[in-house]
């Protein structure tokens, strides 16, 4: 191996030889310079020397290949990587897409706003590694920003080419930042860009809807989270080529990426319908201390749009994480706090419509009806009866006590008796029945754009797995089994609407910032549960419940209401009063337009007015009133309530007029008196209660004093509660008071606490409210 | 008869190529770094174009000594540049700088004595060389005491500490003496054991294993110890074909610590790409194939182991430096002879470059065995 080698340089060697021509003597020389020992032998230094030169070439040969596999093998990878600390990018936050309700009022809206940033690095060595100069920088940014000085100091010491100092200030105060950065001390280094800021400007109206966003305008919950890809739009940015320290090199140019607005989102939401279903779920958790809060829907039944989707206790969406009102924690952190957050979480947060489900009651008596009358094994004239039902060792009974004997079906309805619906269930069969149940659309998800609904799996493990004929018997009546409130707003609107389930719409269009339509949701029919016919016989029935049965407490004169209450216990939280009580509506009856569910959860009010038909009901019925009056729906007053509408006059003024003139004026309004004082004819009225003007019911005594003054005429508030209206009517009109009766039944509440001197003759409205056990 | 020769035409227009590309590269490199330091980014643009300047006049002046002559006082310039090594490493007299003290600070400049003992212990071991190769062959009497005249060297450099130079000085005598004969057999003797040694020293502990091992992935510690290499290859793998462009390196922006010195060479891929970098290459190749020309005819046996010893000096150095730019290598102090900045160790390589010009003026067809001193007795009688 080594003789080759060495055969190999030397022919390498003839061949330069021959070129140049150099040694035919020093080859012929060689022998004699062997044989001198301290002679050089030239042979080999030429050989060695040559042999150098390979060495050389080939170690040179081996770099230039190095250069190349860094350049072309390795080059992107290096070449992203020097892109990346070569050059400083600073992003641009898009502005936000704003969320309107359906008229295009905003709920949602991004303000422009500062944010202040600083490349640490490149301001030290602006400053020279100046720390006093540092230090005195800080103090008067950290003054302008309210903040620590410190902190500020902490934000500019830091190894980086870029940190935030303060978030998301007024554009004011970004102002102030910007002269005393810029202006007064010249810094290059200190950045205040524009930035956009999350806006509510209803607070909390819609809020378990809208969500809330996070610093980074990230969209943590509701539509701000379940649509966050389309609201957020697209950054931009402002990138730089930068030296080392993060300053920009001369020949760089700055590179702009210009930021792609979010696309604003129209929901199906009207702000004005959500305003009046907040504000009644919120009054009735403040009368009935709702211990578990409150969910209420209201829908289009014929798109299936939901127009108003509310939760209690809610919050507002601008400091998501403040205090709510039931904590008494003086040491609250809010998100700062991992249990503040999971409290938040499990409180506030939950959107109760969609998230949380419950026992429906009676109010799923509607679905069996329907069922029942679809398969045709019921008709509305169809004698049943009701009186406790035995099965399987259980024994069902109605809410009052005994049952309600012999009654056609439709009466059956009316007045919610659980035995009929345990005998219609058992009739539509195990198998045809829950068909229904799912047709309806329960034990899966609705699919409403909005997070947190159960999935389908959760659905269905609220429900009986192998249902037997005791289970369906309940099922019949809406117990023992769960469902969330969107479902059955849903299916409600099935049986209102000719029986098409319709897909709950959150979200109507999507548009592009100059308004180009992105996207339209259009309402979908997801199945035909059942026919017209069978949808317009619930309607009537569901009517009647309102004007004749358990639902009476929602009838609103004028406005065709129907309606099923609902009363269901849960077994688990007796120490927290066990009931839920809720009212499931739709009107008009004959041709509806809006659909409401209303479910208030553990009432803390006495025992016996813990149902549906007491509580739900009035709130449910003023609600649907508020709601139609907005829509404009016309009131179509029936024979009834001409009736029973007493007639409200204007009191005369009577003040100067002689007692019989008086009279005799009073006379042709409809009103009755008593003369104080003198009861001569001519003496002269020197003052009357009520006062000129005032409405007050027709038949009111009108008190007129011909001497003395009303001031000296006072009684005292009688306590009006339980008694009936003529009892009412009878107290106050012995006492010399005139009553306004609202409603019927038993007086529940009135205009003023018991024992308030009020002046004889002064009107006072009562509250009446029909006790009904579902 | 005394004869004017030609001087050797390729060499004298390599190296002028190189130095023009070295003036260039050095301003484009280091203006940024000028500016951000000295406020004038033509501060080493101005420097490197006087050195340059007066390095060749140096090399013009040198070109027209015979080379013999030079030889002659090489023992002297030996004993100055130990002298000279062992006072720059006295604290107070050598001036100290990233803890190394290797310069004397002359007010206007600063010198390296290494320097001057790269050339000198190159001229010394060819004149010595030249008279005694003969005994190269035996271990003791021959080989030994040039290796330990190199060890000693060595130990001077290592006091200051200059671990590059004393590599390099090494390398430049292992090639001088081997091209002189030395057997190879004593060569691998002496070599063996001695890596071997090292290599057990570097991996008997962890910490030095570690710092040996870095530079192969100097991604583990971009911030760190693989910072340089790291910034290196960027700049490199930036360059693609064409490069950047002249003057529009994005990694001389500090990105590379003081990019006109070491690591010169990446500056040039940026900015030139691989057309770039092959032309520098293209012409080292060049100029050490001319300086091996030179050496196998010079016409003694001295010149030509001065003419191998200057080549393999600047040969060595370019390999270093670009295999340690290409992260091929450890990062050490090695510039790229012409190109990189450098004052006094620019005027050295030019010196050293009219040595090997004054050689190709003497090169002959004839090879003659006669001692160098002999020879110039004769060239001295007019027989040359």
């Amino acid at each position: 191996m080594k003789s080759s080698k060495r055969k190999n340089i030397k022919s390498m060697h003839h061949k330069t030889a021959s070129k140049a021509p150099v040694d035919l003597k020093s080859v012929r020389k060689k022998k004699r310079a062997e044989e001198i020992p301290n002679q050089p032998n030239t042979g080999m230094l030429k050989r060695r020397e040559f042999f150098m030169l390979l060495v050389f070439t080939l170690s040179l040969f081996f770099m230039l290949y190095r250069v190349g596999f860094i350049q072309f093998v390795k080059g992107e990878e290096y070449q992203k990587k020097a892109y990346y600390t070569q050059t400083q990018k600073r992003q641009i936050n898009p502005k936000r897409g704003t969320i309107y309700d359906r008229n295009g009022k905003g709920l949602a809206i991004s303000a422009s706003v500062d944010t202040v940033s600083v490349n640490p690095n490149a301001l030290r060595s602006e400053l020279n590694n100046d720390p006093g100069e540092l230090q005195e920088l800080a103090e008067g940014l950290a003054e302008i920003l309210d903040m620590d000085a410190m902190d500020v100091m902490k934000v500019f010491n830091r190894n980086s080419r870029f940190e935030y100092v303060k978030r998301k200030i007024d554009r004011e105060l970004g102002a102030r930042v910007r002269n005393y950065v810029v202006q007064e001390k010249g810094i290059k280094n200190i950045y205040i860009d524009e930035d956009s800021k999350r806006y509510y400007p209803n607070g909390s109206l819609a809020a378990h809807i809208l969500g809330f966003t996070g610093i980074d305008d990230q969209g943590l919950a509701g539509i701000e989270l379940k649509l966050d890809a389309t609201l957020k739009g697209m950054p931009g940015k402002i990138m730089n080529e930068v030296d080392v320290l993060g300053r920009p090199i001369s020949f760089s140019k700055e590179r702009y990426v210009e930021a792609v607005d979010g696309y604003d989102v129209f929901l199906t939401i009207d702000e004005t319908i959500q305003y009046f279903t907040q504000k009644a779920i919120e009054q009735a958790a403040l009368d009935y201390n709702l211990k578990r809060g409150a969910a209420a829907i209201v829908m289009n039944p014929n798109t299936g749009e939901v127009l108003a989707m509310a939760s209690y206790p809610d919050f507002d969406p601008n400091h998501p994480d403040a205090k709510p009102y039931f904590v008494d924690n003086p040491e609250w952190l809010g998100f700062a706090s991992v249990e503040d957050t999971e409290l938040l979480w499990q409180t506030v947060f939950r959107n109760r419509a969609v998230n949380d489900t419950y026992e429906p009651g009676s109010t799923f008596k509607a679905i069996t009806a329907a069922a029942a009358l679809e398969e045709g094994v019921v008709t509305p004239e169809t004698t049943v009866v009701c009186k406790p039902y035995s099965l399987a060792g259980h024994t069902i009974n109605c809410w009052r006590a005994g049952g309600h004997g012999q009654e056609d079906f439709t009466h059956a309805v009316y007045n919610s008796c659980n035995p009929v619906f345990v005998q219609e269930a058992l009739a539509v069969g195990i198998e045809k029945f829950y068909t229904y149940v799912r047709m309806f659309g329960f034990q899966k998800r609705t699919g409403l754009e909005i997070s947190g609904e159960p999935t389908d799996e959760e659905y269905r493990n609220l429900w009986h797995k192998e249902p037997k004929e005791i289970d369906l018997a309940v099922t019949g009546f809406g117990q023992r089994f769960q469902i969330s409130p969107i479902q059955l707003a849903s299916a409600y609107c099935a049986i209102a609407n000719g029986g098409n389930l319709m897909k709950p719409m959150l979200v109507k269009q999507i548009s592009d910032s100059n308004g180009n339509i992105i996207q339209k949701f259009e309402p979908q029919v997801v199945r035909k549960v059942i026919s017209e016919e069978t949808s317009k016989t619930i309607r009537t029935i569901l009517e009647g419940v309102v004007s004749e049965g358990t639902g009476k407490n929602a009838y609103v004169s004028g406005y065709r209401i129907a309606g099923k209450t609902g009363t269901s216990e849960t077994l688990q939280t007796e120490s927290e009063g066990r009931y839920v009580v809720s009212f499931a509506a739709f009107a008009p009856a004959d041709k509806p337009e809006i659909v409401v569910l209303l479910v208030l959860d553990h009432p803390q009010v006495a025992m016996h007015l813990r149902s549906g038909g007491i509580l739900a009901a009035p709130v449910a019925g003023k609600l649907c009133e508020d709601i139609l009056e907005y829509l404009q729906v016309e009131r179509q007053y029936s024979e009834r309530d001409m009736k029973e509408m007493t007639e409200e006059v204007y009191v005369p003024s009577l003040v100067g007029l002689t007692v019989s003139e008086a009279i005799e004026k009073l006379k042709a309004y409809g009103l009755k008196y008593v003369v104080e004082g003198s009861q001569a004819e001519d003496a002269v009225v020197k003052d009357q209660t009520p006062k000129a003007d005032f409405s007050i019911p027709q038949n009111s005594t009108v008190i007129i004093y011909t001497e003395g003054s009303p001031e000296n005429n006072m009684v005292p508030m009688p306590d009006l509660t339980n008694k009936t209206v003529d009892e009412a009517t009878a107290t106050m009109k012995n006492l010399g008071l005139n009553i306004r009766i609202r409603g019927e039944g038993m007086a529940l509440r009135q205009q003023y606490e018991p024992g308030t001197p009020l002046q004889k003759g002064e009107v006072v409205d009562v509250e009446f409210m029909l006790l009904i056990a579902d | 008869m005394k004869r004017k020769r030609e001087y050797d035409f390729w060499l004298l227009f390599t190296v002028m190529v190189l130095l023009a590309m070295g003036v260039i590269m050095v301003f484009s490199a280091s203006s940024y770094y000028a500016a951000y330091n000295w406020n004038n980014k033509f501060h080493f643009l101005i420097r490197q174009l006087l050195w340059s300047c007066v390095g060749l006049v140096c090399m013009f002046v040198i070109s027209n000594i015979d080379y013999r002559r030079l030889a002659i006082i090489s023992p002297v310039l030996m004993l100055i540049s130990i002298v000279l090594l062992i006072l720059v490493a006295i604290p107070g007299i050598g001036a100290k700088y990233n803890d190394a003290r290797r310069w004397f600070n002359l007010g206007f400049t600063t010198f390296q004595p290494s320097e001057l003992m790269k050339l000198s212990l190159i001229m010394f071991l060819s004149f010595s060389l030249a008279k005694n190769s003969g005994k190269l062959r035996f271990f003791f009497r021959g080989l030994v005491p040039y290796l330990l005249i190199v060890g000693f060297v060595d130990l001077l450099l290592l006091l200051e500490p200059h671990y590059s130079c004393a590599v390099l000085i090494t390398l430049v005598a292992v090639v001088i003496l081997f091209c002189a004969g030395a057997r190879i057999f004593h060569f691998l003797a002496i070599g063996v054991p001695t890596i071997a040694a090292a290599a057990c020293l570097v991996i008997s502990s962890e910490y030095r294993l570690q710092r040996f091992l870095a530079f192969l992935d100097p991604f583990a510690d971009p911030q760190g110890s693989g910072y340089q290499a790291v910034n290196s290859l960027y700049a490199i793998a930036s360059g693609s074909i064409f490069g950047r462009g002249l003057g529009k390196s994005l990694q001389k922006y500090l990105y590379i610590p003081e990019p006109q010195n070491d690591f010169i060479f990446s500056i040039v891929a940026e900015e030139l790409g691989f057309v770039g970098a092959f032309t520098v290459i293209v012409l080292f190749l060049l100029l050490i194939w001319r300086g091996v020309r030179i050496s196998m005819n010079a016409p003694d046996m001295m010149g030509s182991l001065m003419a191998i010893g200057i080549t393999s000096l600047v040969a060595i150095e370019t390999i270093i430096n670009i295999a340690v730019v290409t992260a091929t290598l450890p990062v050490t102090g090695m510039p790229l002879p012409f190109i990189s900045y450098g004052g006094t160790s620019m005027l050295f390589v030019l010196a050293s470059m009219g040595i090997l010009l004054n050689i190709s003026r003497n090169s002959v067809n004839n090879f003659n065995p006669v001692r160098g001193s002999e020879l110039l007795k004769r060239a001295r009688q007019g027989e040359g």
